[in-house]
């Protein structure tokens, strides 16, 4: 009876292995080495739409899939190619001229760029990308930030662009993915912006030819780009949510490229051969923050003795295992327009019992601190500085939440205390204040309300000269270095961990791969 | 046949209650989703944009009629945090973790029920006694941390494994799409590259995934089979000098089979659970990794339709079992 069975499974099996076709009968599908690229990223991203697009794998698609009217500058530091933020360089615009009161700027496109299906980049697509913007939910306030009026074609390879009023962030954001130009004839054509998310209608340097958030994407070299040709022929991006085996597999030259390699394995990884870390200084900061309206911390005294409480260097070396750096100012250090004037703190218990005394609270409190989950190293962190401050007798009570109830409870302002991760993906300290520490801003959770920033703050953003501007930022971030509105823990290196062999690497403050710059000489 | 339909009917309760007893649960549990899906940078007007195109600002009611309409119509929703539909995501998925329950339940029937039937027949031996180990140790070992330890003891310093990274290696093409089994698609297409390769990926995260379970049925075999070793008939056939083979066989495995078959549809369940962990850990592209993120964005439709799948899967193991157990024992068909 059983042999029965068998028997007429094996007949059933090659009976239909004669008709049905077989995915592995024909050519050999293997690739030619030298100029393909496998990268492994944790994740696969949520849409190739670049007005929705807000995480780094979805962003590094539209970066490859889309090009910009203007671009970020490229510099070098100690050899190592880097993004120059405040240098703004042609891409699909090849000039612009900003009228005498800075409120209107006109763009000259190129006449020779061409979508990846061959239709001419026109100012209509601009226009029209513009639209898709502004009606976007992920980029719409980006488009507001930008104080965008209008948007009018002035030629068939011109554009104008109003502003509300002198504005430079507006030369800053406009870099940016979200502000990709898009093919929007051929959306229309497609069924309109849903398209989008699963599909691409750019002129960039790479098409998207496969997508799968659960495995893989690939990207094939554009080769009708007008640009430079971009030397990698495929990259392949492996989505592994387990961080070790990524190592392992960049280890074993599996993969040519990784992501978000923790920094224990950071260490581990140097001593490997052919694996070249680099660790640079990007503008993703962590801070302690304390909400100004609730007591103790509506007293400046009591958040400048938390700030003196903390130790910095364990958080540095024992957590991150020196893969980050100190953090002197709310504005990160590689940001144009830094300053750390008035930034006394280091760790110094007695100055920080001084100031609690000062503030009337020689005994010390207790207070709610509440720890989002996903990252371990704010765990580690929260633990070094409560075991710290009860040096000081003040008592922190950790309180975890999953992180989607943890953006909630931030969202309401009560929460007492928190630390936070943060990235401004504009690289000024204009976005960056505005939005965390401004009294209107729509990030500020710790309710920080000062006269003297929101002052310097509102006229730097009209402010077109560069050094004026710079001073003006200067005089916030002094005063709120000396209020402390957040104790500073550090600013995160960004991590990229690759072959020897691969050059061309940018590190842009995003912390996106440009895959275009890429080429493998091995 | 009769006893089928019924048995498929007396279900619809049970799947009803159980899609609006999921689908309470994730909205009162705390967590916006369209604050995470947002971003931690966005503007209020953002995540009340996204609230209302979710359709989250309607009262709760109106939201299950809704869902419900849309269950009717075939339609799972819409999974914000990967922007395909929930059905589309989980057609390309789950085949892919239904193969490796599939595989890692041969592979602990395979090994649990011989291993269950020497325990029970060589009693307080040292097999008995090193298979109770066995078992103890399989039962109670954290399912992330052997995965992670096979990972690197046979693919990084043995070298016997393929690289943790989906379901073929790399420049084999996946066999023509047929039930997205791919072993199975592999024999159907006669496509040997593709066999060796799935065959060569899935058996390490199967052998995993499979030790609970093999741990659980050996343990189970072993004390159905004592019980049934102590009844009479078995006493009967082994004095009327039947071999003993034939006795432990025939008599005893027989009888016991029933409460095998039981413990392997549940074992299935528990393996498609199991499945979230290991699938994780061996980047497997199937539901369990894909839930988890769900759940970590607070994305409802995936988690309810993952639930709604989990609890069809369990409804039909439980049928299929007791199916199995009728045709072993007529006496449960009456029952």
């Amino acid at each position: 009876m059983k042999r029965t069975i068998l028997a007429f499974a094996a007949v059933t099996a090659l009976a239909v292995s004669g008709c049905a076709a077989n995915a592995n009968s024909g050519g050999s599908g293997a690739a030619e080495a030298g100029d393909t690229l496998v990268a492994a990223y944790s994740e696969g991203g949520k849409t190739l739409d670049p007005a929705e697009a807000n995480d780094v794998t979805s962003d590094t698609f539209v970066v490859a899939a889309y090009d910009q009217l203007v671009t970020y500058g490229r510099t070098t530091d100690g050899g190592q190619p880097k993004a120059k933020t405040d240098e703004i360089v042609p891409m699909l615009a090849k000039s612009w001229k900003a009228s005498a009161d800075n409120t209107s700027y006109t763009f000259t496109l190129r006449d020779d760029a061409k979508f990846q299906d061959g239709a001419a980049v026109t100012a209509d697509a601009v226009v029209k990308s513009f639209e898709h913007i502004k009606a976007s939910s992920s980029a719409s306030f980006l488009y507001k930030m930008a104080g965008i009026a209008k948007v009018t074609k002035a030629g068939e390879h011109t554009v104008k662009i109003d502003l509300t009023a002198p504005n430079h962030l507006f030369l800053q954001i406009l870099p940016m993915y979200s502000f990709s130009i898009i093919d929007m004839d051929k959306v229309t054509q497609n069924g309109g912006a849903k398209w989008l998310a699963n599909n691409t209608a750019g002129s960039g340097p790479y098409q998207i030819t496969k997508w799968d958030p659960s495995t893989e994407a690939s990207m094939a070299r554009n080769e009708s780009y007008w640009g430079e040709k971009p030397k990698l022929r495929q990259v392949d991006v492996k989505f592994i949510a387990e961080a070790s085996n990524r190592v392992q597999l960049l280890r074993k030259g599996e993969v040519g490229l990784a992501l978000e390699v923790p920094p224990k394995d950071v260490q581990s990884l140097k001593g490997s051969d052919g694996v070249v870390i680099d660790s640079r200084a990007g503008n993703k900061i962590l801070f302690f923050a304390m909400n100004n309206k609730i007591k103790p911390f509506d007293d400046p005294r009591v958040r400048q003795a938390v700030a003196y409480a903390i130790p910095y260097d364990k958080l540095l070396n024992d957590v991150m295992k020196g893969q980050a750096s100190p953090m002197k100012s709310a504005v990160a250090s590689s940001t144009p327009g830094f300053s750390d004037a008035g930034y006394t703190y280091g760790h110094d218990l007695d100055k920080a019992r001084a100031l609690l005394a000062e503030a009337g609270l020689s005994k010390g409190f207790s207070f709610d601190f509440t720890l989002g989950s996903g990252f371990d190293d704010w765990n580690d962190d929260a633990v070094l500085i409560q075991a710290e401050l009860a040096k000081i007798g003040v008592r922190m009570n950790i309180k975890k939440m999953a992180r989607p109830q943890f953006l909630e409870a931030l969202d309401t302002r009560k929460v007492q205390a928190y630390i936070t991760r943060w990235t401004s993906f504009v690289n000024d300290p204009g976005y960056h204040l505005g939005l965390l520490l401004t009294t209107q801003g729509s990030s500020n959770y710790a309710n920080f309300s000062d006269p003297v920033v929101d002052k310097s703050w509102q006229q730097a953003a009209t402010e077109p000269d560069v050094a004026k501007r710079n001073k003006l930022y200067g005089t916030a971030q002094q005063e709120i270095n000396t209020k402390a509105p957040w104790a500073y823990l550090y600013e995160y290196n960004i991590v990229v961990a690759h072959r020897a062999g691969l050059d061309g690497y940018t590190s842009y403050p995003d912390g996106i791969v440009r895959f275009f710059q890429l080429s493998v000489t091995k | 046949m009769n006893l089928v339909l019924r048995r498929v009917f007396a279900m619809v309760p049970a799947l009803i209650g159980v899609v609006v007893c999921i689908f309470v649960l994730t909205r009162v549990l705390p967590g916006d989703p369209a604050r995470t899906l947002a971003g931690d940078q966005a503007d209020p007007s953002v995540v009340a944009k996204i609230r209302t195109e979710m359709g989250l600002d309607k009262p709760l009611h109106v939201q299950l009629v809704q869902y419900f309409s849309d269950l009717l119509h075939g339609n799972l929703g819409y999974a914000w945090h990967t922007g395909h539909s929930v059905a589309s995501d989980f057609a390309s998925r789950l085949p892919a973790t239904v193969e490796l329950a599939l595989v890692a339940l041969v592979i602990a029937l395979l090994a649990g029920v011989p291993l269950g039937v020497v325990s029970a027949t060589r009693r307080d031996r040292p097999v008995d006694h090193a298979g109770r180990v066995f078992s103890l140790l399989g039962a109670s070992m954290p399912l992330f941390w052997l995965g992670l330890m096979v990972i690197v003891v046979f693919y990084n310093k043995l070298g016997w494994a393929p690289a943790p990274l989906g379901r073929v290696s790399e420049g084999v093409h996946p066999p023509t799409h047929i039930t997205g089994l791919y072993i199975l698609d592999s024999l159907m297409t006669g496509d040997l590259v593709a066999l060796r390769s799935s065959l060569s990926h899935i058996i390490w995260p199967a052998l995993c995934l499979a030790t609970g379970s093999t741990a659980i049925i050996a343990r189970m075999t072993r004390s159905a089979m004592l019980e049934v070793i102590g009844q009479d008939y078995v006493r009967t056939a082994v004095s009327k000098g039947l071999k003993p083979s034939v006795v432990t066989l025939k008599h005893a495995l027989r009888n016991a089979a029933p409460v095998i078959v039981t413990i392997s549809g549940l074992q299935f369940g528990q393996l498609m659970g199991g499945a979230v962990i290991t699938e994780t850990v061996f980047t497997w592209p199937g539901i369990g990794s894909y839930v988890v993120q769900s759940v970590l964005a607070t994305d409802y439709a995936p988690v309810q339709a993952f639930t709604l799948v989990a609890a069809v899967v369990y409804l039909a193991a439980n049928l299929l079992v007791d199916l199995v157990n009728a045709r072993l024992d007529p006496r449960i068909a009456d029952a």
